[in-house]
C-alpha cells in the first residue's frame, strides 16, 4: 500500500496564482503557475518523502496553504538540488563554507556559497522516489561514511564526505576558522589527506577572542577576506573589484534590512501570524543565501513581508498554531526543533540566535568594503564573549516575548556545549525565563528523545 | 468490590517495562506491569488489560486514558499523551504533596525533576545519549557478575568497602569491572562502587536543577536498595519511602492527569 501524501488544495490555487514570479540570479523567472504545477504534480513524485503524512517526519515543511510565500520557499527548497546541478552545468562556481559568515564576498565573486546543511540538501535531492524511511536510511548511510572518512566526534560533517566521495561538484572549500565551529579541523584534516585533496582549500583566519574593537584585528581579517576573494577569483577566472564587493554588501544589506523588518513585524503581532517553520523560512531569507540564489531569496522575501504585514493587520493566526502557544526561543549553532510536532504540543518557535546574529548586523557602505565587512563580521553578537552574547540574546528574547529558552548543541560542537550553561544562567538570572539545555545526537535526526524533552519543557511552561 | 464510580487510567510504556494504573475517582484501584516488547501499542495494551482484569472492568468503562513514556506516541487507546517528566511529577505529588525533588531512573534514562506544591514541574535535567546511570547500565553489570538484577542492591549493601569506578561509559565500565575482579577486588565492593558512581552521575544532574526536600525516588531502579542508599549519600538527603511500587509512579501520574483532563473537559464533575 502506498504512503499517504499531503496535497495542496485546489481551493487555494486562485489566490496563489495572483502572487508574484520568482526571479533568479541568471535573470530567469518562474511563474506561480509553474510553481503550483511543480508542487502538485512533479515534486510529490520526485520527493514523496517531503509530502508523506507521517507523525515522525522531522522536516516536512509548512503546510500553510493560504500563505503563498510558504509555498514558494517550499518550491525553492525542493528545487535546490536541480538548481545547483544546473548552475554547475552553466559553469557557476560553488564554495563549501562553514563558520557562520555572511556570504557577501562570495556574491561579489560570483560564487554560490553553501553551508553544510545546504550541501547535504543538494546531495539529498539527487535521488528521487524515496519515502521517509528510505530517505532517512540514505542520510544515515551518508553520515556513517562521514564517520569513516572524518571522525565520529565531528558535528557537521556535511560537505566533506560529499567532496571526498565525488558526489557533488564543489570547487572550493573555504571555512572561517571561527570558534563557533570547533570541529572544522576534522573536516579540514580529512580533506588534506583524502582522495579529492585537489579541491582547493582556504581557511579564512578569523581573529579569535573578541577582537572587534582592535583595528589590527579588523585589518588582519580584512586581509583574509581579500585572500578569500582572490582564491574565489582563481577558481572563476574573473577579477572581483572593490566595487563588486560594495555592490554585494549593498544587496545583502537590503536583504538583512528586510529580514529584520519581517522578524520585527512578526514579533509585533498579537497572535503568531505564521507557524514556526514559515517564520524561520522567511526570516532566514534575509541572509539571501539559504536557497543558493540571492535574487530568488530577495524576491520571495519582499513578497513575504507584504503577506506578513497583511496577516498582522488582520490578526490572522498561522496554520496549526495553538491558541496562546508557549513561545520558544532557540539558541545554538546549526540547530532548530521540529516545528510541527512542537506546535502539536502547544508551542511555537519565535526566534533563533544563530544566523539571526548576522542578519541583524548591517555592514557600513561608505569606505573600504573589505574593512567594513571585516568589522561587521567581528562584531556579530553571536561571536562575542559569553556576557555580551547573553545580553544581546536577552534583548532578542524580550523583543520576541519568549516564554522559554532552549539551548541545543550538537554532539561534537564543543564550544557551544561549553558556553551553553553560562549563557542560559545569565538569561535565567536576568529574565527569570525557564531554560533548558539539550545535547543533540550525532546524526542530527530529530528523534523521539529530543522531542520528549521539548514537549516536557513545553508542559512545564 | 463496588464498580460504581469514575475510572481514569494512566499507561506508561517505557523501554524495559509497560505499566498501568487505574484510579477510581481519586483512589488507586488497580495496577498492571509487564515487560515491554518491540510493539509499544501491544505492550501498553497488555499492561492496561492486566489492570482492567484485576479491577473487573472493561476498557470502555474508563472515562479517560493518558499515555506516557516513550510509547506514548503509539498509544491509539489513549485520549491524550503527556511526557513522563510531567507524569512522574504528578504521581509523586499525589502520594506525597510535600515532595519537591524527584529522581527518576528508568531503563534508558535518568531524570532530575524539581516540582512545586501542586506537582507542576519547575525545572528538570536528563542524561543525554549515554546509558551510564540507567537501568540498562545495572543490567549490564548484573550480567558481568552473573547475578539477578533484583539482587544487585542487596549485594552492594553487604560491601565492606567502596571500589571507585572511573569509567563513565557502560562498555568501558564493564571492562574496568572485569579488570577489578582480576585484581582480586571483592564483587560486593565493586558493585558498591558501581552504585556510588551512578549516584555521583545523578548528583551532577542536580547541580543543574538544585535539590529541595522532600526527595522522592521513582522508576524501576528505585526498587534497588543499594541505589537508594548510594543516592542518599551522594545527595546528602533522605529519600521518602513510596507506598506503591516506584516503577508505577509515571503511570500513576498519567492517571491523575487523566482525571484532571476529564474534569476540564466536563466528563467528570
Amino acid at each position: 500500500m502506498g504512503k499517504q501524501l499531503f496535497r495542496y488544495s485546489e481551493a487555494n490555487k486562485e489566490k496563489f496564482l495572483e502572487s508574484d514570479n520568482i526571479t533568479f540570479n541568471d535573470g530567469s523567472t518562474v511563474s506561480p503557475e509553474e510553481i503550483w504545477h511543480y508542487l502538485t504534480e512533479e515534486a510529490p513524485v520526485k520527493y514523496p518523502s517531503a509530502f508523506e503524512v507521517n507523525l515522525y517526519q522531522g522536516n516536512r515543511g509548512s503546510r500553510d496553504e493560504t500563505l503563498p510565500t510558504s509555498l514558494k520557499t517550499r518550491y525553492l527548497g525542493l528545487t535546490f538540488s536541480a538548481r545547483m546541478e544546473k548552475a554547475k552545468d552553466n559553469g557557476k562556481s560553488i564554495a563549501f563554507i562553514q563558520g557562520g559568515q555572511a556570504v557577501d564576498p562570495y556574491t561579489a565573486a560570483d560564487t554560490i556559497a553553501l553551508r553544510p546543511g545546504l550541501v547535504n540538501q543538494w546531495n539529498n535531492g539527487l535521488e528521487y522516489g524515496n519515502d521517509i524511511n528510505k530517505e532517512n536510511l540514505r542520510r544515515k548511510k551518508s553520515k556513517e561514511k562521514a564517520f569513516h572518512d572524518m571522525s565520529f566526534e565531528a558535528c557537521q560533517t556535511g560537505g566533506y564526505e560529499h567532496v571526498q566521495a565525488g558526489d557533488l561538484r564543489i570547487d572550493v572549500i573555504a571555512p572561517y576558522t571561527v570558534l563557533r565551529c570547533s570541529d572544522i579541523s576534522y573536516g579540514v584534516e580529512a580533506h588534506r589527506h583524502g582522495p579529492k585533496k585537489n579541491v582547493k582549500l582556504l581557511n579564512v583566519d578569523y581573529p579569535l577572542r573578541y577582537q572587534a574593537d582592535k583595528p589590527w584585528a579588523i585589518e588582519y581579517f580584512a586581509q583574509n577576506l581579500r585572500r578569500l576573494v582572490n582564491t574565489l577569483d582563481e577558481v572563476t577566472g574573473r577579477k572581483t573589484s572593490e566595487d563588486d564587493l560594495l555592490k554585494a554588501i549593498k544587496l545583502h544589506n537590503t536583504g538583512r534590512r528586510l529580514g529584520t523588518e519581517l522578524a520585527e513585524l512578526w514579533w509585533s503581532a498579537d497572535v503568531p501570524p505564521t507557524n514556526s517553520d514559515d517564520r524561520a523560512s522567511m526570516v532566514s531569507l534575509g541572509n539571501l543565501e539559504v536557497h543558493g540564489d540571492v535574487q530568488a531569496s530577495l524576491s520571495v522575501l519582499k513578497e513575504a513581508k507584504k503577506f506578513i504585514a497583511e496577516r498582522v493587520k488582520n490578526g490572522v493566526k498561522g496554520h496549526a498554531v495553538a491558541d496562546n502557544p508557549k513561545r520558544l526561543f532557540i539558541l545554538g549553532s546549526c540547530v532548530g526543533i521540529n516545528g510541527s510536532r512542537s506546535e502539536d504540543a502547544g508551542a511555537i518557535v519565535v526566534g533563533r540566535d544563530d544566523q539571526w546574529s548576522h542578519c541583524s548586523s548591517l555592514v557600513e557602505e561608505e569606505g573600504d568594503p573589505y574593512y567594513n565587512l571585516a568589522k561587521a563580521t567581528l562584531e556579530y553578537p553571536y561571536e562575542q564573549s559569553i556576557e555580551k552574547r547573553a545580553q544581546w540574546t536577552i534583548e532578542q528574547i524580550k523583543k520576541s516575548r519568549a516564554d522559554g529558552v532552549i539551548f541545543i548543541h550538537n554532539w561534537g560542537c564543543n564550544t557551544q556545549a561549553a558556553i551553553s550553561r553560562p549563557i542560559v544562567d545569565i538569561i535565567k538570572r536576568e529574565t527569570g525565563i525557564p531554560t533548558y539545555i539539550h545535547e543533540r545526537d550525532l546524526h542530527g535526526l530529530r528523534d523521539e528523545q529530543e522531542q520528549n524533552r521539548v514537549n516536557a519543557f513545553v508542559e512545564m511552561l | 468490590m463496588s464498580l460504581s464510580g469514575n475510572y481514569f487510567a494512566g499507561v506508561d510504556v517505557g523501554s524495559l517495562a509497560a505499566k498501568s494504573v487505574i484510579l477510581k475517582d481519586g483512589d488507586i484501584f488497580a495496577t498492571g506491569l509487564v515487560p515491554s516488547g518491540v510493539n509499544s501499542v501491544e505492550s501498553g495494551l497488555n499492561a492496561l488489560n492486566i489492570a482492567l482484569e484485576s479491577a473487573g472492568l472493561k476498557q470502555e468503562e474508563l472515562t479517560y486514558i493518558v499515555g506516557t513514556g516513550y510509547g506514548r506516541v503509539s498509544a491509539p487507546y489513549a485520549n491524550k499523551a503527556v511526557t513522563e517528566i510531567t507524569c512522574h511529577a504528578k504521581g509523586a505529588n499525589y502520594l506525597h504533596p510535600t515532595v519537591r525533588t524527584i529522581i527518576d531512573m528508568g531503563g534508558q534514562d535518568c531524570k532530575a525533576i524539581r516540582i512545586d506544591q501542586d506537582g507542576a514541574v519547575v525545572d528538570f535535567a536528563m542524561n543525554d545519549k549515554c546509558a551510564a546511570g540507567t537501568g540498562r547500565f545495572l543490567e549490564v553489570m548484573a550480567g558481568v557478575f552473573k547475578v539477578e538484577l533484583k539482587d544487585l542492591g542487596a549485594i552492594a549493601l553487604s560491601a565492606t568497602d567502596t571500589v571507585p569506578m572511573s569509567s563513565t561509559c557502560t562498555v568501558f565500565a564493564e571492562s574496568e569491572t572485569i579488570s577489578l575482579v582480576a585484581r582480586g577486588e571483592k564483587p560486593e565492593n565493586i558493585l558498591n562502587g558501581i552504585h556510588h558512581s551512578i549516584a555521583n552521575r545523578i548528583a551532577g544532574l542536580f547541580s543543574r536543577v538544585g535539590i529541595e526536600s522532600d526527595v522522592f525516588f521513582s522508576g524501576g531502579v528505585a526498587k534497588n536498595s543499594g541505589m537508594k542508599n548510594a543516592i542518599e549519600q551522594a545527595l546528602k538527603v533522605t529519600i521518602v519511602k513510596p507506598e506503591i511500587d516506584p516503577q508505577l509512579i509515571g503511570a500513576l501520574g498519567a492517571a491523575v492527569i487523566a482525571r484532571n483532563f476529564a474534569k476540564k473537559e466536563g466528563l467528570w464533575a
